[in-house]
């Protein structure tokens, strides 16, 4: 990246920001990641995926986990919601060891995974009826939660009448309905439309406003981490380590513009450096070996 | 080049026609075998390598008897009248020449006889009088004076000259049939006369439609089934068989998708299984189970439900592990995820799975009806193919075909009424599908209502 303006250094926080950072480690932490590796064991070769990972996550807190690709982002975040179990390491929710999948720990997926059997209410309904909870109090708060996220109109409607970004909506509004302490959401966008996508980090920065509820967010997009976190745990790749943990120092609400504001550009232009090191992308042009016509448009 | 639009867009390469060309297609895919069967039927040309005797006769010497309705070889038709020609010549001959052999009763009477078929296929006779010797005479009488053929000539010139010549001797001896009466020599022979037609396996449409039309609304005597009752009978055994296989194959089917444990335990040797032809256990079957219907269930059973425990796990294991993981993430227990994600989730697949199944039932079931005790729709296919009843047969054939076209058609149908999640359905299942939840949706809703004032 380069660019002609000079950009403050990305620890520069305002006293508003940094009054914000100092109540959110006030917070108690909501969860503890200690120590976390994971290695997958084939008959040929060990794969390292995870590297003793550690970070804690304090409450009403929102952290993006970024990283190149194959990094183990997915694999963490699937071991944190107890889809997969760490070769070593410990996670604590609220102090409290977790091992294996549990509603205390939501889950959104790239994949909507909306069950298409179940209308829009009842796909929100699955949680609550599966913890035990009578019909018409699942149905009545499945109202609300769809309210939320804006589909009231919807509420019949099966997942394969939704678009994409309505079917993401869906499994929010699923994942929050069992009230989770923690929410995780592996790359719950990657499959939208630019224009979508941003439309989606608006709605998502929305709703947390609105619920108590604390994020860990996997995403490969430096904008959109920069844009919805607190803090951005970078990972490296091979094996999975944790290169750096970097306090946003955009000050909220979040809006659209600040994509273009000092303290935005600095902080992304510190974790792009971190994910792609500078001087070493390709420097030879490529060559040609065809004739281009009018060969000064570039 | 310019082609009319009709002629344009026939042939495009992975691309579907228009709704008005596929309707329109799928009755032609329906209507040219119908054409062709007709084609080959009707006009005579095109192959018909056989003649179907109408009138026959009774060779000297000869042990091997043609009678009415048989077929022979179209080669071999003008040999077997040349021959009927050559005796009459020598009837004559032995009139002229007065050596008149004596007792030819019988002989006139069974000649007297042969015009019966005919004239009953042409109403000139009707069926219970074909054996009547003194209606038959009446007959002879009627058309040696020519009051019957007039109306509908079906007799070649030389027939009726042999008739009426026949007929004065008969008239001289006396004018009503009496066995003592009968002439003692020999009376001329009919020219055996016949139509060109396919062999006896491949009888004309409308021939196997009046015999099935027949076949289906006979009487019949008393301890026998009609043919509405065989139908019953074999749906019943196809229905059973496929209920039982049901009730085993799916629950054995979906525990062998879920878990690993049951996988390895049942399906080696299921896969083992299935490739014993059900029909080699039939006499195994009848052993154990005797005669009755018991072991053609059973026989249904056994082809359609090793299959069904191999395509039920298949089935449940395609559904997608993620909407599992999912179901996890919300708290959902392992009994919960195969009652409310797993089950659910691989319904439509394994509604067409059964489906599929159900066609390969249909063709154990006709194996099954002839084991022990021949029963059913089969029973009948297999008395009157001996009998080389074809056109009888047919319409069996036929009638199995379109239950199970029909069958098929009606649940695919279903599919999109019992599945509107499935995003196949069309806007007539949907508008049903509406109409049928409302009532209930009204129901839950005002329930809702009241449980919301209550507290």
């Amino acid at each position: 990246m380069t660019t002609d303006l000079t950009l403050p250094n990305y620890l520069e926080q305002t006293s508003e920001v940094a009054a914000r950072f100092e109540r959110l480690r006030q917070r108690p932490v909501a969860l503890e990641v200690s120590g976390l590796t994971k290695r997958f064991e084939s008959s040929r070769n060990v794969v390292t995926a995870l590297d003793n990972v550690s970070f804690s996550v304090h409450k009403r807190e929102l952290l993006s986990v970024i990283g190149p690709s194959g990094c183990g982002k997915s694999t963490l975040v699937r071991i944190l919601a107890g889809l997969e179990t760490p070769t070593a390491g410990e996670l604590r929710v609220y102090g409290e060891p977790v091992s294996g999948p549990g509603p205390d720990r939501g889950m959104v997926f790239q994949g909507y995974t909306l069950f298409p059997w179940r209308t829009v209410k009842e796909n929100v309904m699955f949680g609550p009826r599966m913890a035990g909870r009578p019909a018409f109090t699942a149905e009545s708060e499945a109202r609300e939660w769809i309210e939320l996220v804006g589909l009231s109109k919807f509420e019949n409607a099966y997942p394969h009448q939704l678009s994409g970004g309505m079917k993401q909506r869906v499994a929010i509004a699923r994942a929050l309905a069992n009230q989770p302490r923690v929410l995780f959401m592996d790359e719950p966008f990657g499959a939208l439309d630019a224009q979508t996508r941003s439309q989606m980090q608006l709605y998502l920065l929305d709703i947390w406003k609105n619920v108590d509820i604390t994020i860990v967010f996997i995403t490969h997009d430096l904008d959109e981490a920069v844009f919805l976190s607190d803090r951005i745990l970078v990972l490296d790749a091979n094996p999975g380590r944790v290169r750096e943990i970097v306090e946003v120092p955009v000050p909220r609400p979040r809006t659209p513009e600040q994509i273009f504001s000092p303290s935005f550009m600095a902080v992304r232009q510190h974790i792009d450096h971190l994910i792609h090191p500078p001087g070493q992308e390709q420097k030879e042009a490529p060559v040609l070996r065809h004739a281009i016509s009018d060969p000064d448009v570039v | 080049m310019n082609r009319p639009d009709i002629l344009k867009d026939w042939f495009l390469i992975r691309r579907d026609l228009p709704q008005s060309r596929r309707l329109g297609l799928t009755c032609v895919s329906f209507l040219l075998p119908i054409a062709v069967w007709c084609l080959v039927s009707y006009i005579p040309w095109i192959w018909h390598p056989d003649v179907k005797i109408e009138l026959s006769a009774e060779r000297e010497g000869v042990t091997t008897v043609f009678t009415a309705g048989d077929h022979i070889s179209r080669g071999f038709f003008p040999e077997f009248v040349e021959a009927v020609r050559k005796e009459n010549a020598t009837v004559i001959a032995g009139r002229k020449s007065g050596t008149t052999e004596a007792g030819a009763k019988r002989k006139n009477q069974k000649l007297l006889r042969q015009l019966a078929p005919l004239a009953v296929s042409h109403d000139w006779l009707s069926y219970t009088d074909a054996q009547n010797d003194a209606v038959l005479y009446t007959l002879w009488r009627d058309i040696a004076s020519g009051a019957k053929t007039t109306s509908k000539p079906a007799l070649t010139a030389e027939n009726l000259e042999i008739i009426r010549q026949n007929w004065a001797l008969l008239s001289a001896a006396s004018p009503e049939f009496s066995y003592s009466k009968l002439p003692d020599g020999s009376l001329l022979k009919l020219i055996p006369q016949g139509k060109p037609a396919n062999p006896i396996y491949l009888p004309a449409p409308n021939e196997v439609i009046s015999t099935g039309l027949r076949d289906f609304t006979a009487k019949v005597p008393a301890g026998e089934l009609t043919m509405g009752e065989r139908y019953k009978k074999s749906l019943g055994v196809i229905f059973m068989g496929f209920f039982w296989a049901c009730l085993v194959g799916i629950p054995i089917g979906i525990l062998c998708g879920v878990f690993d444990f049951f996988s390895k335990l049942f399906e080696p040797f299921v896969d083992f299984f299935r490739y014993m032809p059900a029909p080699t256990f039939s006499t195994l079957l009848v052993a154990v189970l005797l005669a009755g219907d018991a072991p053609k269930i059973a026989l249904v059973f056994i082809g359609t439900v090793f299959q069904m425990i191999l395509v039920v796990s298949k089935t449940t294991r395609l559904l997608d592990p993620s909407l599992l993981e999912a179901a996890q993430t919300l708290g959902a227990k392992p009994r919960q995820m195969i009652t409310h994600v797993v089950i659910p989730g691989i319904m439509p697949n394994l509604y067409n799975d059964l489906r599929i199944l159900l066609g390969w039932a249909w063709t154990w079931l006709v194996i099954a009806e002839l084991i022990g005790v021949k029963s059913g729709l089969t029973e009948f296919i297999e008395t009157q193919g001996r009998f080389r009843n074809f056109d009888r047969v047919f319409p069996i054939i036929i009638l199995i075909g379109v239950t199970g076209f029909t069958m098929d058609q009606v649940l695919s149908w279903l599919h999109g009424i019992f599945f509107p999640w499935a995003g196949t359905s069309g806007p007539l299942s949907r508008g049903i599908v509406r109409a049928l939840k409302w009532p209930v949706q009204a129901l839950a809703a005002s329930t809702a209502r009241k449980n919301l004032v209550q507290p």
